[in-house]
Parts: C-alpha cells; structure tokens; sequence
C-alpha cells in the first residue's frame, strides 16, 4: 500500500483527514476576515459532513442517491450517499488501493467504480459502521446492488425505497408511504424520532435553498457566466446531502452573493469566455489539468452540469412526504430517456451552451446506456456532443493525452460554429 | 374469435406476466438473444450495455423478428430501461410499454406490482387484445400452470439424469415454450417425456447452474462433452420462466399474479431486505439439494444485478467448501466455446 493509502487506512483516519479539512478552511476563513469564496464555504460543509460520517458520535445512514435526506436531517441521522464516499476517495488520489480490494474480493472491473470503491472501503475498515441503510431503486441498479452488500458486510438493517419511475396514477402516494415507513424504520433502529415541528423547519430550510439555489442558477446562465468551471463541479448533487440545514442556506448564499457581484462588477467566470459547455451527469472526480486547459487554452468554460437544476417544486411543509417522494421521482435519470433528453435539451437552451461533453463513465449502465440517444437529442437543437470515454473515479485508467486530444478536436469544432 | 387471437406480443425478461399476454388472447414471444443479425445496437446503445439487450435491439434493427403486436418491457435493470428507450427509436418496430418491477416481494410492493399489471392489461387491449376480467385471467393463470407443470416434470426427467441429452432439450424446450403457442410446447413436453429412460453416465459430475440468460442448447451439450451433468439449474432463460402461479381461492387473479411474480424463485436483482445478498445460501442450499459437487455461474457480461453480487456468493460458496466456476458471456456460443477449457479443468478437479 502506498503513503496515500495508508493515510487513509481505517475510518479513524478518514475522521483526522476530514477534521483537519475543516479546522483547514475554518481558519482561512477567520484569516480573510469571514471573507470566502463560495467553493470554500461549500467545501467547508462537505468537510463537516465527512466529519460526522466518521466520528462514530452521530447515528449513521448510508443510502441511495434520492434519499430524503432533509427527512433524515431532521431526525438527526446523519446520511449520505455512497457514492460521496467514491468521489472522495478519488479526489483525495487514494481510490486505488480500495478499488483493488474490492477487485480481490471478486468484484467485477466492468461494475461502476463509485461502487467498487465504496465496497473496497468498507472491506478495508475506511467506512464507518452505520446505523441503517436505505437503499433506492433509482438512479441505478449498481447503487441498490451496493447498498445491499453493504447491509451485509455491516449486518445492519436495510430499507429499500422503490421510486416509481414518474408521477403517473398512485406513484406519488405509494412512495410518500414508503417515506413515512422509512422514518418509522429509521426511528425503530436509531432510537431518534421524527419530530414534527423539526421535519417542517427542515422542509422550510429546504425550501430556501430551493428559492436562494434557483437564482444561483439563473446568474449562472448570464453571459459570460460568473461561474468557472470548477465553482458548480458536483454542486446539485453533493447539495441534497445538506438540505434541510442552515449550512445548505448558508452555501447557497454564498455563491449568489457572489455571482451576483461578479456579474456587477463585469466579470466573468472564465475571462473572455468564448465556448459555454454543457457536461453531462459526472464530473472526473480526481485531479486531473483538462476543466484548466479549457479554461486557458480554449476561453471555454463548463457553465452547467446536468444536475445543476431544480427538477422538483418547492415541498409543501403540510404534506413534506408527498413533496418529497416528488422530488425523488424527478431525478432526471429516473424514468424513460425522453425525461432526460428533455432536461438536457432545456439546460443547453437555457444556459446557451455551445456544445456537451458526455464523459460516459465506464460500468454505468443506466447512465452510458443513454449516450446515443442524448447526442441524438441534442444534435436536434444543435449541441454537439462529444462522447468521452473515461472512468470517473479510477484515475490509473486515465489517459490524459487521448481525453485531450479528443477535447482539443471538439472545441476547435466548436470554435468554428456560430454562437447559440 | 378476437382479432388478437394468434398475434404475438414479444417480451424479454422473465418476470413478464405471461398468463396476463394470454388472457388478452395473444401468444407471448421471448426475443431470444440468439441470432445472426449484424451488430448494430453499439450507435445507439453504450459498449458496456449486457450483450443481451444488445442481441434484442440488433434483432429489431435487422429486423430479424415475426409480427409483433406490441412488446413488454420490464423495468427489471437499468440495461433493460435502456432497451426500451433504443427500441422506440427503431422504425417500424413494434409499440412497447414499461412495466415497472419493485425489487422487494413485501406487501406493498405487491400492490403497487398489481396497479403496474391491470395497467399492461389496458396497454393490451390498445394493441388489439381482450381485456381481461378476473375469469379471464384465471383461464390464463390455468393455461400457464399447465404448462409450468408440464415442464416441471420434464425438467426433474432431466435433472435426473434418465433422458438422453437432457439439458440441451430442456432447453429446447424452454425456448419452445417462450416462442410457441403452449400447446404446441405441452405436445412436445409430452413427446419427450415418453422418450425411454436412459442410464445415467457414470462418470458425469453433478453440477448446479445459475445465471441469467443462457438459451442456446448446444452450451448444454458442451457441459455435457466437458464431463458434466446438470443435475439442476437456475436461469432467466429456463426454468424461472415457468413457475407455477399460485392463487388464494376468491382472491383478485391480478394481486395473486403480482404476488406470485415478486414472490417467485429470484433474479438476482430482487431480494429480500432482512436478509441481503441471501442469493449465495440460496443456491448452495440448492446445489447441495441435488447432490452437486460444484456449481457454475453464467452471466451475461456487464450484467450488474449478478456482478454486484457474485463475490458474496463466491465467499458463501468457498466458506462452505462448494467449488465454483463463473463464466461470462455475451449469449453466444462461441463466447461459452472459449471457456472449454476451463469447464473441463473444473470438472476435472471435481472427479
């Protein structure tokens, strides 16, 4: 095992890594006057929560990409999806030394490698010991599947919630009784209530953020945009983890006061942005120079991620469980790929993007199982797209000189085409 | 008669109400993996997509497929949501609907399966069938268990050992079954079960088979020249199809099909949540069941419902002694060709 790896080694030093992330940030910002850039305050909460996750203090959920974590948030359970823990590992450059483990265990090269690092975490003692689990039958089956292995390994009690693939007929009742069963599952195994009053301020700080979170979007669609491409990488997603908090409001915040001032003051994201790109599902989550070499080389700037939007309504905190089985069912990748096409579709028209990069992440079927029919999709408003082949996680399979060369090509096609 | 009497409506997976497709008055038929269409469903379908649903569009793209009234889908993977989506965009390809399938068996799992399945019966009716009452459907229900129990009977022939090239004609026999009228099927059933009684090959090592979509008969024939017998198997393209539905007497045939579906002998992407990943105990009670000295796996490459979990039954396999072989592959021969090599130094290792 490498320095990295045995850095990592055990959840006590994922709980050192994360708190000392956090006292790291906490003092840079107290040194800049309580002045920070929004990406820090957001990485400031993503620090808190990896804290949490592995302090062995808080009751624990691991669970499902549409997990109502606002809900979760308000019983005080601690949540997350797992694949967080995936996309961490990778940025952190130790993901290898868990992806080889879950390798040797038996896990398939071809499965999707959030999962397989997540299982080659817990197997190698660098994910904490949950209370529960919740598992969801969207956005994939690889999730589920995951999830399910995990409540093995950690013999601990596993709720499934079947999201409907749309709202049609009975769907949304049927999964609101899930929620509500979920909760009494969730209680029955943490000993933690659902307080009422709790969940309504949870849904109302939800609500917010909805509200504060849309403007940030709309500023983001200006042109230029104020946003670079690195401020909104994983932004939408890694935001449902802290719903329901002040912290989520508090972030939120941040990035439109800032947008709005850059916007003010005429400055864009990206100086002398001259290709807006749309990117589809997952950003590479390691370290990698290509968003730079856009940047620079190119004026070319990732204004949107298909994530990055609103896809549900703000919850009526007289019906929280309704509201939120909505908003689990309007995850994009949920449904029939028209759904998806459409958002996507909407996104290139709203952000005026010059072109889309699907990086394809290998192992994930429900995602590059779409590929073809998105490039048709978006071909017909015309959005080229370019389809990339990459693992978003595992870095030793990157080829940094191919995706390069293929994102070179793109853009300077781009490059040539008259503005949307 | 109906006019959707005869008419066929393609399905691919084996959670597929098939007593429901006969209730509206059509035939169900399984688009089998097997063909010689070109490979085409890479331009709309990813590289890392399961050969099967990959075999599936290529048919429909070469249009290697009878008259097909309509085409169920089941929401059983995110590969088979994928099929879907590429099949509506085939010119000329028959209609299709989504059924959506829960991965647990609990009770409102059930009903909510149930609502998907009254909704098939009105898509059914759409595409020129009948729609059935509760009469109806329990004549399909019966229709179905008849010949779910005429294959039972073949099947314990076959695992027996007593029928001469067994395992390839039960498979035969399945692939009948899912793309024939059942009468055509329970005629041959019948045929091989008078066939006379063989002795069992002495030196055969028992085995039991799991996976998912393994339809070509000679594969079984290749376990058979690599030494092994079948004593007993697992597969969405076998015998998972054709379980017996059971029903409560005076109970809604909808609820007790939707019951009888979750509630049947799984794939590996339904589970029970209080006891997870139980899919590895399950097939070594089964394989012990029948005497097996080892077990073989067969998946489908980048099947992620089975990939996800074949390390766990790989553990709870090795942890109580049980030999065991996983093959991939992509539904043809020739892929299962490859692996001769290895079937015959496991069978050799178990003598």
């Amino acid at each position: 095992m490498d320095k990295k790896g045995m850095r990592f080694r055990g959840a006590s030093m994922m709980f050192q890594f994360f708190q000392e992330m956090e006292q790291g940030i906490d003092a840079s910002i107290r040194a800049g006057g309580g002045h920070a850039s929004p990406r820090k305050r957001y990485t400031l909460e993503v620090a808190r929560l990896g804290r949490r996750l592995y302090s062995g203090r808080d009751k624990l959920a691991w669970c499902g990409v549409v997990a109502p974590f606002d809900l979760l948030n308000a019983m005080g359970v601690t949540s997350c999806f797992v694949e967080f823990v995936g996309a961490m590992l990778a940025s952190t450059g130790t993901v290898g030394t868990f992806i080889e483990a879950a390798d040797h265990l038996g896990y398939s090269s071809d499965a999707c490698s959030f999962h397989r690092s997540v299982l080659g975490a817990a197997m190698q003692n660098a994910m904490p010991v949950p209370d529960v689990l919740i598992g969801t039958t969207n956005p994939c089956s690889g999730g589920l599947a995951v999830i399910e292995n995990l409540a093995r390994h950690f013999s601990k009690p596993l709720f499934i919630l079947h999201i409907p693939q749309d709202e049609s007929g009975g769907n949304v009742p049927y999964l609101a009784d899930q929620i509500r069963r979920m909760a009494r599952f969730v209680t029955d195994h943490t000993g933690l209530p659902l307080d009422q009053e709790r969940l309504r301020r949870s849904i109302e700080n939800t609500n917010r953020v909805h509200a504060i979170g849309s403007e940030v979007y709309e500023l983001a669609r200006h042109v230029p945009s104020p946003a670079t491409s690195r401020d909104l990488n994983n932004f939408g997603i890694v935001m449902a983890l802290f719903l329901g908090s002040e912290g989520a409001i508090e972030v939120a915040e941040a990035y439109r006061d800032a947008f709005r001032e850059r916007i003010a003051s005429g400055k864009g994201g990206v100086p002398g942005e001259k290709v807006r790109l749309l990117w589809i599902q997952n950003r590479m989550q390691f370290r990698h120079p290509l968003e730079k070499m856009l940047e620079e080389e190119y004026r070319a700037s990732i204004v949107i991620d298909e994530l990055n939007d609103f896809n549900w309504n703000p919850i009526d905190p007289d019906e929280p469980f309704e509201g939120l089985a909505r908003r689990s069912i309007a995850i994009p990748f949920n449904g029939t790929v028209e759904t998806r096409v459409a958002h996507l579709q909407k996104l290139a028209r709203q952000y005026k993007v010059h072109g889309a990069v699907n990086p394809c992440n290998w192992g994930c079927r429900q995602g590059t199982g779409a590929r073809g029919l998105i490039e048709v999709g978006l071909k017909e408003i015309g959005v080229p797209v370019l389809n990339l082949e990459v693992d978003c996680v595992d870095d030793r399979k990157f080829t940094e000189g191919q995706v390069r060369t293929r994102l070179e090509a793109f853009l300077e096609m781009l490059e040539s085409r008259p503005s949307p | 008669m109906n006019r959707a009497d005869n008419l066929r409506v393609g399905f691919a997976c084996a959670y597929t109400p098939l007593p429901l497709l006969v209730a509206a008055g059509f035939a169900p038929f399984r688009v089998l993996p097997m063909t010689e269409a070109p490979d085409h469903a890479g331009r709309i379908l990813h590289d890392n997509l399961c050969p099967h649903v990959k075999s599936i569009l290529d048919r429909a793209l070469a249009g290697d497929l009878p008259s097909l009234a309509g085409m169920v889908f089941m929401n059983s993977c995110d590969a088979m949501r994928r099929l879907y989506d590429a099949w509506r965009t085939v010119p000329g390809n028959a209609p299709a609907v989504l059924i959506d399938l829960p991965v647990t068996a609990d009770e409102a799992s059930s009903v909510f399966f149930t609502g998907e399945l009254r909704r098939l019966a009105g898509v059914l009716e759409t595409w020129g069938g009948r729609t059935p009452g509760a009469e109806e459907l329990q004549r399909g229900i019966g229709v179905y268990n008849a010949l779910a129990s005429r294959l039972r009977a073949l099947t314990r022939r076959v695992d027996s050992g007593m029928l001469a090239d067994g395992p390839a004609l039960l498979q035969e026999t399945f692939n009948l079954a899912s793309t024939s009228s059942f009468d055509e099927t329970a005629a041959f059933v019948q045929k091989l079960l008078a066939e006379p009684a063989q002795e069992r090959a002495p030196d055969a090592v028992p085995l039991y088979l799991f996976g998912n979509v393994l339809p070509d008969p000679e594969a079984f024939r290749l376990f058979a020249a690599c030494g092994a017998r079948i004593a007993a198997s697992d597969l969405c393209s076998g015998t998972r199809l054709f379980q017996k539905v059971e029903l409560d007497a005076g109970g809604d045939p909808y609820a007790g099909l939707a019951a009888a579906l979750l509630g049947r002998k799984p794939c590996a992407r339904t589970f029970d949540p209080s006891r997870p990943v139980r899919i590895g105990e399950e097939i070594l009670d089964q394989a012990r069941a029948v005497g097996a000295r080892g077990v073989i796996g067969h998946t489908v490459k980048f099947c992620d419902p089975f990939l996800a979990r074949l390390a766990t039954v790989r553990r709870t396999l090795q942890e109580a002694g049980m030999p065991f072989l996983v093959l991939e592959g992509d539904c043809t021969l020739r892929s299962i060709g490859q692996q001769r090599t290895r079937i015959e130094a496991f069978v050799e290792m178990l003598r």
